[in-house]
């Protein structure tokens, strides 16, 4: 029966792109993260969709589409570098078949990043994108909050939706991205028009939150904990009464403490003493051996680098009295996307990764001063919407320090919709500069 | 059992949306062209000179 419903769903989602081509990039957005492929046991499994849908996007805007004030930014050479040198890297990698098998997915997120922002062209195609990307996200989201509220959590146990650890669907990596949007679900509730806002839309949005606030709670990832910590800390610039949100702050954690699992705060502890914990002694170990690894080859090992690793990991003491241990681990993972720069795509890969992530963070903060105060109501939506894709990047960042998603596609869709926005603004200045004399607009990308 | 339904209920709620969104979407022609500023001004001089 969910496979009828989900091919119907898709069938017609596709239809609707013969109509309006640009629906076909939406549509691919919502594969992509959602995979309605693999939630389905026949017939989906059997067909390339996210190929057809992924060329049927380009062609529909190859052929239908205005492409007149298409401007390629800064940031997109940067992407199209990364691209690049990834392949020169996957072509000298140290573990070839298994680098071949990553480059499959990376460069079709790295493209489609490149390639999105082309197609934003209007408003309503922006927050039509980050409308799906909310709406995707917020089916794996909804599932996970539920099962966590109904005591189904667990470290690596919470199930959502999804058995397998694939894109969106492992916990550590949902963790962060739930708590990453938050920001944009609360611009969305103010700023939207699709769904205007009303009791409706504020009633989805802020259930919504909630559910992605007990996505870390359910999947037990400690990263989850760290991104809340940050977007509360991070929400202050965006709130109007300050101390009333940091007394409401403070008391819903006091009352939501009691509540949680005690195997939820026993592992949140470990934060604090990592050192006497397995999992945060091996990273760390794994950390170091990436930073040597560095020194001999500073171009990087190809993706999949860490499968050579070896290390010996010592163990602190543990307050219930277990000793100081010594043990050896391989082919660790490197649980940071740093750290997965370094070691795969060495110096210029993160050099060219980090370029990428501050001058996004710099490119929002300038929107946001410039059209924070205003006054034409047509133009009310853009500070917040640089604001909430800033505080969701900031998030992403810290999370990434402990997650290895440094190519995860969600990621990079929320990046083309902050360059949509950029080159959208700089487009509309350029318009109205004749009427109102403002600072000629520079490259914000 | 309890599962499923769940996940059912978080595919039926959020494929709804999506696909209200795309029926209104449809609808929209200011999805694939915007009046700029500029224009609009342009037209509402027009639509007076024309009066």
């Amino acid at each position: 029966m969910r496979d009828l419903v989900l091919i119907a769903f898709l069938l017609a989602f596709i239809a609707t792109g013969f109509r309006k081509p640009f629906l076909f990039v939406l549509c691919f957005c919502y594969i992509d993260i959602v995979a309605p492929q693999k939630l389905s046991y026949y017939l989906l499994n059997s067909i390339p969709v996210s190929l057809i849908v992924f060329l049927l996007a380009i062609v529909g805007w190859l052929a239908f589409d205005d492409k007149r004030d298409s401007r390629f930014s800064a940031r997109q050479m940067l992407l199209v570098l990364l691209l690049g040198y990834c392949g020169l890297t996957t072509m000298s990698a140290d573990f070839p078949v298994e680098a071949q098998e990553k480059w499959a997915w990376v460069w079709k997120a790295l493209v489609w990043a490149i390639f999105l922002p082309l197609t934003l062209r209007t408003k309503l195609r922006i927050e039509a994108l980050a409308l799906v990307l909310l709406l995707s996200a917020a089916s794996i989201a909804i599932a996970g909050g539920i099962k966590t509220a109904a005591g189904g959590g667990g470290y690596g146990s919470l199930q959502l939706l999804l058995d397998e650890n694939y894109g969106l669907y492992e916990g550590s990596t949902m963790s962060t991205v739930a708590i990453a949007i938050i920001p944009l679900i609360l611009w969305y509730r103010r700023h939207g028009t699709v769904f205007p806002p009303d009791w409706r839309v504020s009633l989805f949005c802020y259930a919504l939150v909630f559910a992605c606030l007990l996505l870390p709670v359910g999947t037990q990832a400690r990263t989850g904990l760290v991104c809340i910590a940050v977007l509360s800390v991070l929400s202050l610039r965006a709130v109007r009464h300050r101390m009333l949100y940091i007394g409401g702050a403070a008391l819903l954690a006091l009352v939501a403490v009691p509540f949680l699992p005690e195997s939820y705060t026993s592992r949140m502890e470990t934060i604090r003493d990592h050192r006497a914990d397995q999992s945060a002694s091996t990273r760390v170990a794994v950390w170091a051996w990436t930073w040597d690894y560095a020194k001999d080859n500073p171009f990087g090992g190809g993706f999949e680098a860490y499968r050579q690793n070896e290390v010996r990991v010592e163990k602190a003491a543990t307050d219930q009295g277990d000793g100081p241990t010594t043990y050896e681990e391989k082919s660790r993972a490197y649980h940071s996307s740093y750290f997965e720069m370094l070691g795969e795509q060495g110096y210029p890969g993160l050099a060219l990764f980090l370029a990428l992530h501050l001058s996004g963070l710099i490119g929002m903060e300038r929107l946001r001063r410039r059209y924070a105060k205003t006054r034409r109501a047509e133009e009310g939506w853009i500070a917040p919407l640089a604001t909430a894709l800033q505080h969701g990047h900031v998030i992403y960042l810290v999370g990434s320090l402990f997650v290895g998603i440094a190519f995860q596609p969600f990621i990079y869709m929320m990046i083309a919709l902050q360059i949509g926005l950029a080159t959208y603004v700089r487009r509309r200045e350029q318009q109205t500069s004749w009427r109102t004399p403002m600072r000629p607009a520079r490259a914000l990308a | 059992m309890r599962r499923a339904v769940i996940d059912n209920f978080s595919i039926a709620l959020t494929h709804g949306l999506i696909a209200l969104a795309l029926w209104r979407l449809l609808a929209r022609d200011d999805l694939d062209t915007e009046v700029s500023p500029r224009d609009a001004w342009q037209n509402q001089q027009d639509d007076l000179r024309d009066a």
